[in-house]
């Protein structure tokens, strides 16, 4: 399979000079099985993109068919959608995956069309669109390809995905806090402050050891590192970890590469690299047996059979 | 006054190397006033930036106020709130005037761009800043940090946007972005809502090759904006909202585009760039 990132930036696009090398788009990652349909994981303005260059393929003669896993719905992970060009051709097929709330999918999906806050409506959409809930710790079927899923320490709860084809495996681990200081969910933590409970740290610790499972001899694994350690002690309750999260996580589950993912808004390209530089240092000192990026668009990684 | 642009794109912020020299933010614009006062002019992408560099003012210290006038609430022209610094520090005011037809209904579009479905910040509550929030009617004016403000509703696409004639000391800043003019061309009243402007801010989000068959959009051409500034017999034309597919090479052609045509007749081009400032 082929793993192109098109939007590795979080919380909002950021255009300018400073991001002009690693990019400004928010969360968008293709992962293209050797055969068959592109599996897309985010729809953040790195989308637009995406499906420009899709529509040079079967879906510019409205043929293609395109699955999309949503890791949660804030703004940076869903915004491009609305500029996903294959949505407006008629016989494109789009089927979206996120986690089941409360409200039914469609509907969330909807209010992001919909008046007062954009022009046209989900429903004016020719392709054929699908919506489908999942609970998390689940897995199904996208053509050839296993996804399983696992629930993030995240404000309102994200996903993370793990995807399965061509004999190599991907995980995606955005956007989540470590397992450590708190728990978030459906409450809105103001302060940092939060007393851990047996009940607090257990859960917390089943959610880590889900992520560890996940994770398993993953060939890739994208995850989280919004945060410096600095910036984290400020921001636990942000839900964002940090590059010694991803490493630690990634030398327990055993995995082969670890893509540093998700940069803060201000974060300059030149900051990005000197992280780079100080945790390939880390992973050196440790002698661990992984390889690590910092994904930018444009970054293809090709795994398994291809 | 003096204007700033924090972001000219439309629709959705346009990173990349090719739009580094025009700017890839969406809709932000700044009016600082003869008595240091300031107004901000739609809540886009650009807006955090501006937000940024507001930490080193009184803002920093609970102790700013600012008015927020809003043309509509599509996402591109309210998505930098959330990234809005000042609205996190406890003292600071704000009014924001935008359309909506009454306080409630106006306040309760912006709550649900704060739904947690879409916002880890769930709610407006959950701002420090003081927040209120005011509807516009078309036609009203009211007062901002001293400028004269009157609003005017136009059409854009299905949907509807204000504009708005900003007079300070018998000088006149209009701004009127995301507009649609039927074929016929912009109606009268709309250039009466911008005479004799000394600058006026114009959609010109397409070429007119692109308009032909988007004008569905609500949005305008560059000889649109032109056309309607000569009508009103305008001084300078700033050129706004430009496509997000347009490389900074794209607009510089409709630049050159522009000046041709509106040099003849005395008028001005002015193409908003992030980050320059303007007097009026």
């Amino acid at each position: 399979m082929k793993v192109r990132f098109w939007g590795v930036r979080g919380s909002i696009p950021v255009p300018g000079r400073a991001t002009n090398r690693y990019g400004g788009n928010t969360s968008c990652v293709e992962v293209r099985p050797r055969s068959g349909s592109p599996i897309i994981i985010d729809a953040g303005t790195g989308i637009r993109r995406l499906g420009k260059s899709l529509m040079d393929e079967a879906f510019g003669e409205g043929k293609g068919s395109a699955a999309i896993l949503i890791s949660h719905t804030h703004w940076d992970h869903v915004q491009g959608l609305p500029f996903f060009s294959p949505l407006y051709r008629a016989g494109n097929q789009v089927e979206i995956f996120a986690r089941q709330r409360d409200l039914h999918l469609e509907a969330v999906f909807s209010q992001q069309h919909d008046a007062p806050y954009f022009p046209v409506p989900l429903s004016a959409m020719h392709a054929r669109t699908g919506f489908h809930e999942i609970i998390e710790g689940s897995t199904f079927q996208i053509g050839d390809a296993q996804v399983t899923s696992a629930r993030l320490n995240h404000p309102w709860i994200a996903l993370a995905y793990r995807i399965e084809v061509d004999g190599a495996s991907v995980v995606y681990c955005a956007d989540t806090a470590p397992f450590t200081d708190l728990l978030l969910g459906q409450e809105f933590v103001h302060s940092p402050t939060m007393e851990l409970t047996p009940a607090i740290r257990a859960e917390l610790a089943a959610m880590r050891a889900g992520v560890v499972a996940l994770a398993r001899n993953a060939d890739l694994l994208i995850y989280d590192t919004q945060f410096t350690p600095a910036e984290y002690t400020v921001r636990p309750h942000w839900g964002h970890s940090r590059p010694d999260d991803a490493l630690e996580i990634a030398r327990e589950a055993k995995v082969k590469q670890v893509a540093l993912f998700h940069h803060a808004p201000m974060r300059s390209d030149d900051e990005n690299d000197l992280i780079l530089a100080q945790y390939r240092q880390v992973v050196i000192d440790a002698h661990d047996p992984f390889t690590i990026v910092s994904a930018y668009e444009g970054l293809e990684i090709m795994l398994g059979d291809t | 006054m003096k204007i700033r642009f924090w972001g000219v794109r439309g629709s959705i912020p346009a990173p990349g190397p090719e739009t580094n020299r025009y700017g890839g933010n969406t809709a932000c614009v700044s009016i600082t006033t003869a008595t240091g006062g300031l107004v901000i002019i739609d809540m886009g992408t650009g807006l955090m930036h501006l937000g940024n560099s507001l930490l080193a003012s009184e803002f920093a210290r609970g102790q700013g106020r600012a008015s927020i006038l809003l043309s509509h609430t599509h996402w591109d022209h309210i998505q930098g709130l959330g990234f809005f610094p000042p609205v996190f520090i406890n003292g600071n005011q704000f009014t924001l005037w935008g359309p909506g037809g009454s306080d409630g209904v106006l306040e309760s579009i912006l709550e649900g761009q704060m739904d947690p479905n879409f916002s880890p910040l769930q709610t407006l509550k959950n701002f420090s800043a003081n927040f209120e929030v005011r509807a516009v009617r078309s036609g009203a004016s009211f007062d901002a940090e001293g400028l004269t403000v009157t609003a005017r509703e136009h059409d854009h696409g299905a949907a509807k946007a204000l504009s708005f004639r900003i007079e300070e000391h018998g000088k006149t800043f209009v701004y009127a972005s995301d507009v649609g003019y039927p074929e016929s061309g912009p109606p009268a009243e709309a250039i009466a809502h911008y005479a004799n402007a000394d600058v006026l801010l114009h959609d010109t989000t397409y070429r007119p090759e692109e308009q032909a068959t988007r004008r569905n959009r609500g949005f305008s051409s560059y000889e649109e904006a032109i056309t309607a500034a000569l009508a009103a017999n305008v001084k300078r034309l700033v050129t706004f909202h430009y496509d997000q597919d347009y490389t900074d090479d794209d607009v510089d052609a409709i630049i050159v585009k522009c000046r041709e045509l509106a040099t003849p007749h005395g008028l001005e081009i002015v193409p908003a760039r992030e980050g320059d400032e303007l007097v009026v």
